[in-house]
């Protein structure tokens, strides 16, 4: 057996080799690894994908709204974290007096990326496709008429008041499209169009917009490609391409710190406050309109003890309002009322419920329960700004032990969830709402016999005060009165409402250092034409 | 069957080799010792641990320090108590599925061995299709679909690991089934109740140990690996895969992942260790030795 | 066949268990309030049709060659799937090429110095191997190697806005490389590498240990001795005849290394946003995407029987003898 000795030399010898190979490839790279990250002229938009679809009149969620709001034009839009609507393929308008009838006249100059030129057809179309096709968007323009007298001239009829309608225009699901070439390519706007329209998978493959980007590429696991588009009728974008990638948050954390004119959107404030103080990086934490809060259902028959008036009480004594502001992360804030702090209507600090043990304890008493105990249901992988369901529901569950309320917690996917949720199914559930538009109307979901309310069977006649002031609100149209409308019934809804605001967290985005504007918009999570360099 | 049929030495002078062997064997020393010690580690968790697994008391993600040895969680929660408190979902779950999946893919293995006809091809049929999909892929649709919690993921498990048993102990049944001092015992008018009892069991015991062994290990992984992927346990719950899980978020704080990491890894580790010791001994012929098949 | 039907009923069976509605998170908090909405999106998707009619329209459009179209992704699951597929291809080849070129040699010199420190050095390493959890072994390697050291990039196939090569076999460096375009193969190959060596970990010390005890059977062999015996150099004698009698023992235990790199790959494409069949898998059944489901578990028990199938042709070419019988 002594000649066996050389065979393992032979192995290790080749072993080595390997080895060495490895290493020296790896050596050979090393130093054109960092400059490879990013090419010149390209923007890097680094998110966790929530992506369905790119085709304006079927999308609703946040990736796909970065992507759409780059290649389509609306007619109204928002600059920043404003929320002042400002005028962009109209370049007027006229609000009739009841807040019913919106004449918008358009830009002439407007050309699409093939050449063809705007005109009030186009708005019709797309208005209508989005109307008929009964998708996620198509609630924003839900009791609207659309009709187009001129070539310029596009009228919103409205058959509320609908003094919101403003900034509901801007949602990049109302961009709009190339008429010509979406029937060309199977679209419609007539009614029906849930079974007849077949223009989205074109509108996967390619872009039919007057946007400064046009579709390069879409993949909805790993990336959308963005390209600038050459004929673009207004100011030139800064980047040629814009990237919008697929990676999870802790990806993005290393990788935002390694590339050059890349964005990582989805950090969490606490994550981001780790990086403050890097050179190389910016980091801007927006106060974000997003709202966390608990549903609690007024419901006997789902759990008695959780429609106990008492009960309710305690537990808005109970809830740890800094602790969860802290969890949160920098910059978040305690939500005042349901309405987020950035829209008309909101509560003053001043209002805020104070954590109170004495009185969670003595509410506790009163309700004549021993040992009440909850179940929650909370969308167990959703984590929003950064801030995971499962940790919030962690939080809740250890306050209301304190004051001797069990919970028992249930994690569901996203949808099944939602289906028993929708169902005013959950006793007890950790829940967020992110605006869909700009204005207090969206929040009008909380009041009794709201969308919302419904979850929790809060029905109108369990709260009818509430419910005439509600609609009351609805119809006012002047700001003023709106936002006192709107403050009185934020008041109401901290005393008896059966939701708990607890916090708007801070959407932090991280930059490369060299990046500008790179801000969390209102409504979408970034504008990709903004994005400049210094 | 073209393999030689298994020899049947006397038992007594198997059982004295067996118990000297294995300690006479460092790396069976080892696990058993991880073994025992991370069983001791359940069994008293509360003694053993500094603070409340689930308080949620003290400053957001703190480093390590001697105050807490394993640093705090994003919820101020103390890292080594819940690492301590996670063997106490981890063993005894993996403890119990692998009972579970033995008892059920034994049953079934020597139903079928033994009883053959349409028994056999029924069983081995459903052991094909359990193997056509990858272990953590079929366990993931099953918690997916009857609700992620530990109690699905252990379900899921136990279906995805039965197969092995009852291939094994199938072929086993059928090689004994052969040999013959079997057929001798059949002769002599042993019923054949009896003879499974009697001839075929004892020798079934030796690779189906082994199995059980390295399957423990496998379990741990992949309960962990599920939990990983938010199917296992839900929180608050320590578990040691899904506070990995949480740790990948919280890159920068590296505490939170690490020291749950490598709880997996050395109780996985103990449970190779001892059970590749115990095959040397036990299954010399490697009948067990189709395992290692996916895990996490 | 029978498998194949086998494994779209049980997938069937398990997503309909299912309480979730696909509509309510496809459509979004407000539209899913509208029965008309939800009742137009079940019809679009045909979930208003009775189950048995539902699974029956699935296998007569599977037998026509059409897998359905993923509710997640709004394309067909084919489409999909022909992404997916060779991404998690090329770094299972890669993986496995990996783990072969140092299981094999280091299963030899474990066999060859059995017992000896070496050999129970490797023991231990290679137990370890298949003890570390693949989750977080990722993590390490990405934390280490990318964000420390920065040798390798953070994820994905290529560097962002990268064009991949026109497609020929879907593999990227292949493509590359059969375009002419090396800095593209080389881009690939380099986001390839990370991934591929945490799936190796596992399989190079299952491979070791294989290889070790296929030697360890064939060493003693007549042949083997004889051709000791004759004075052939050691070397010639391990790779000729040693090494050529494991094989076929080697080779099945590649079988099991693939089904390895595919469990494998729904922890590691996860980790390293790597747009495969593991990802897609995971998305599918957290969203209970049950076309896609299916779609995947097709695949997976196609692969499966092209394995063995494989497994049992090599076996007989590699297997003197076998041939002989």
């Amino acid at each position: 057996m002594h000649r066996a000795a050389h065979v393992p030399r032979l192995a290790l010898a080749a072993l080595v080799v390997v080895a060495l190979a490895v290493v020296a490839v790896v050596a050979s790279v090393a130093p054109a690894a960092g400059n490879t990250t990013a090419a010149e002229g390209t923007l890097v938009v680094d998110t966790s994908f929530v992506v369905q679809t790119i085709d304006p009149a079927r999308m609703f969620e946040p990736t796909s709204q970065i992507a759409v709001k780059g290649m389509y034009d609306t007619l109204v839009t928002f600059r920043g974290q404003s929320t002042t609507p400002l005028p962009w393929i109209a370049r007027s308008w006229k609000v009739s007096k009841d807040a019913k009838t919106f004449t918008f006249t358009l830009r002439r100059d407007v050309k699409f990326s093939d050449g063809t030129p705007l005109t009030s057809a186009d708005v019709l179309f797309s208005y209508n496709r989005v109307i008929n096709l009964k998708g996620s968007p198509s609630f924003l323009l839900a009791g609207v008429k659309v009709s187009a007298p001129s070539k310029y001239t596009v009228v919103l009829r409205s058959s509320t008041p609908n003094p919101a309608l403003l900034r509901i225009v801007p949602n990049p699901s109302l961009g709009i499209v190339n008429s010509k070439v979406v029937k060309e390519n199977g679209g419609t706007d007539a009614v029906g169009g849930d079974k007849t329209d077949k223009a989205e998978p074109y509108l996967l493959g390619h872009s039919a917009g007057s946007g400064p980007y046009v579709l390069k590429s879409y993949n909805n696991k790993t990336e959308i490609v963005l390209e600038a588009n050459p004929g673009f009728w207004g100011p030139k974008p800064t980047f040629q391409t814009v990237v919008i990638r697929n990676l999870p948050a802790a990806t993005q954390l290393l990788n935002v710190q390694r590339g050059t004119n890349e964005i990582a959107l989805d950090l969490s404030a606490q994550q981001a406050a780790t990086l403050r103080g890097k050179s190389n990086l910016k980091v801007i934490t927006n106060a974000s309109a997003n709202l966390f809060n608990i549903d609690i259902n007024t419901d006997p028959k789902i759990s008695p003890v959780a429609a106990n008036p008492h009960i309710q009480t305690a537990i808005r004594y109970a809830l740890d309002y800094p602790a969860f502001v802290k969890l949160s992360g920098p910059g978040a804030v305690q939500a005042p009322g349901m309405i987020p702090t950035t829209f008309i209507g909101h509560l003053p600090p001043s209002a805020k419920i104070k954590r109170n043990l004495q009185k969670a304890k003595a509410e506790v008493r009163a309700s004549g329960i021993s040992s009440p105990k909850i179940t929650m249901y909370y969308p167990a992988e959703l984590t929003i700004n950064g801030i995971s369901f499962a940790t919030l529901a962690q939080k809740t569950k250890s306050n209301l032990a304190e004051v001797g309320i069990q919970v028992d917690l249930i994690g569901k996917p996203v949808n099944s969830f939602l289906e028993t949720y929708h169902a005013g199914k959950h006793p007890m559930s950790q829940s967020y709402w992110g605006p869909d538009y700009p204005d207090p109307n969206d929040y009008l979901v909380f009041t009794p016999g709201g969308l919302a309310a419904n979850r929790v069977n809060w029905a109108a006649s369990k709260d009818p005060k509430l419910a005439a002031l509600a609609k009351k609100a609805q119809r006012t149209v002047s700001d003023a009165q709106r936002a006192a409308l709107f403050r009185q019934i934020g008041r109401m809804m901290n005393q008896r409402a059966p939701f708990f605001p607890l916090f708007q967290p801070a959407q932090a985005i991280v930059s490369s250092g060299n990046l500008t504007n790179a801000v969390l918009g209102v409504i979408w999570p970034l504008d990709v034409r903004a994005v400049g360099t210094k | 069957m073209s393999s030689a049929p298994i020899a049947i030495p006397e038992e007594a002078a198997v059982r004295r080799r067996r118990a000297k062997g294995l300690l006479s064997q460092p790396l069976a020393v080892v696990g058993l010792v991880i073994a025992v010690g991370w069983l001791l580690v359940a069994s008293f968790a509360p003694l053993i641990a500094p603070y409340d697994p689930l308080a949620q008391d003290f400053a957001l993600t703190q480093a390590p320090s001697s105050e807490h040895l394993f640093g705090t969680d994003e919820l101020g929660r103390d890292v080594l108590s819940r690492v301590i408190y996670g063997s106490r979902l981890s063993l005894p779950l993996a403890i119990l599925l692998v009972a579970l999946a033995t008892a059920l893919g034994s049953l079934l293995g020597a139903m079928a061995g033994y009883f053959r006809s349409w028994v056999d091809p029924v069983v081995m049929r459903t052991t094909d299709l359990v193997f056509a999909f990858p272990a953590i892929i079929l366990a993931m649709v099953v918690t997916a679909s009857l609700g992620p919690n530990i109690r699905n993921a252990v379900l899921a498990i136990v279906i995805v690991a039965w197969p092995s048993y009852a291939r094994v102990v199938r072929g086993l049944v059928l090689s004994i089934g052969d040999t013959e001092f079997v057929h001798a015992s059949r002769l002599l008018g042993s019923s054949s109740r009896r003879t499974l009892l009697h001839d075929v069991l004892p020798n079934l015991a030796g690779p189906v140990v082994v199995l059980a062994t390295l399957d423990l290990a496998n379990a741990i992984l992949l309960l962990a690996g599920l939990s990983f992927l938010g199917l296992g346990a839900q929180p608050p719950d320590p578990e040691w895969g899904s506070m990995v899980a949480v740790g990948t978020q919280y890159f920068q704080y590296w505490w939170m992942g690490t020291f749950p990491g490598l709880a997996i890894f050395s109780a996985v580790l103990a449970f190779n260790f001892l059970g590749d010791s115990l095959r040397d001994r036990l299954d010399p012929r490697g009948v067990s030795r189709s395992k290692h098949q996916g895990v996490a | 066949m029978v498998l194949a039907i086998g494994i779209t009923f049980v997938a069937f069976v398990l997503t309909q268990l299912v309480p979730g509605d696909p509509a309510l998170s496809a459509l979004g908090p407000v539209t899913s309030a509208d029965p008309e909405a939800v009742a137009a999106y079940h019809e679009h998707w045909g979930m208003d049709k009775p189950l048995p009619v539902q699974y029956g329209t699935y296998l007569w459009n599977l037998v026509q060659g059409d897998l359905g179209v993923s509710q997640l992704s709004h394309q067909p699951v084919l489409d999909d799937l022909r992404h997916a597929i060779p991404a998690t291809m090329e770094l299972a080849f890669l993986s496995i090429t990996f783990a072969i070129a140092v299981g094999v040699p280091l299963g030899v010199i474990a066999a060859m110095r059995q017992n000896r420190a070496s050999d129970h050095a490797l023991r231990v390493v290679s137990l370890a191997g298949i003890s570390m959890p693949t989750f977080w072994l990722a993590l390490l390697a990405l934390y280490i190697f990318f964000f420390r050291l920065d040798w390798f990039p953070g994820g994905g196939r290529l560097d962002p806005g990268t064009t991949p090569p026109t497609e020929v076999t879907g593999l990227y460096t292949i493509d590359a490389v059969l375009h002419g375009q090396f800095s593209l193969a080389w881009d690939a190959l380099h986001h390839l590498i990370l991934p591929a060596l945490v799936l190796a970990a596992f399989n190079v010390s299952l491979i070791t240990r294989y290889t070790r005890s296929a030697i360890l059977e064939v060493i003693h062999d007549d042949y083997v001795r004889a051709a000791r015996a004759k004075g052939l150099p050691e070397r010639t004698v391990v790779i000729r005849h040693v090494l050529r009698a494991a094989l076929p023992s080697v080779v099945t235990v590649i079988g099991l290394v693939f089904a390895n790199v595919l469990t494998g790959a729904v922890l590691v494409e996860n980790i390293f946003a790597w747009p495969g069949i593991g990802q897609y898998a995971y998305q599918a059944s957290l969203e209970l995407d049950l076309p896609a489901i299916m779609g995947v578990s097709l695949f997976v028990a196609v692969v499966y029987v092209t394995v063995n199938f494989v497994v049992d042709v090599l076996y007989g070419v590699i297997d003197p003898r076998l041939r002989l019988t």
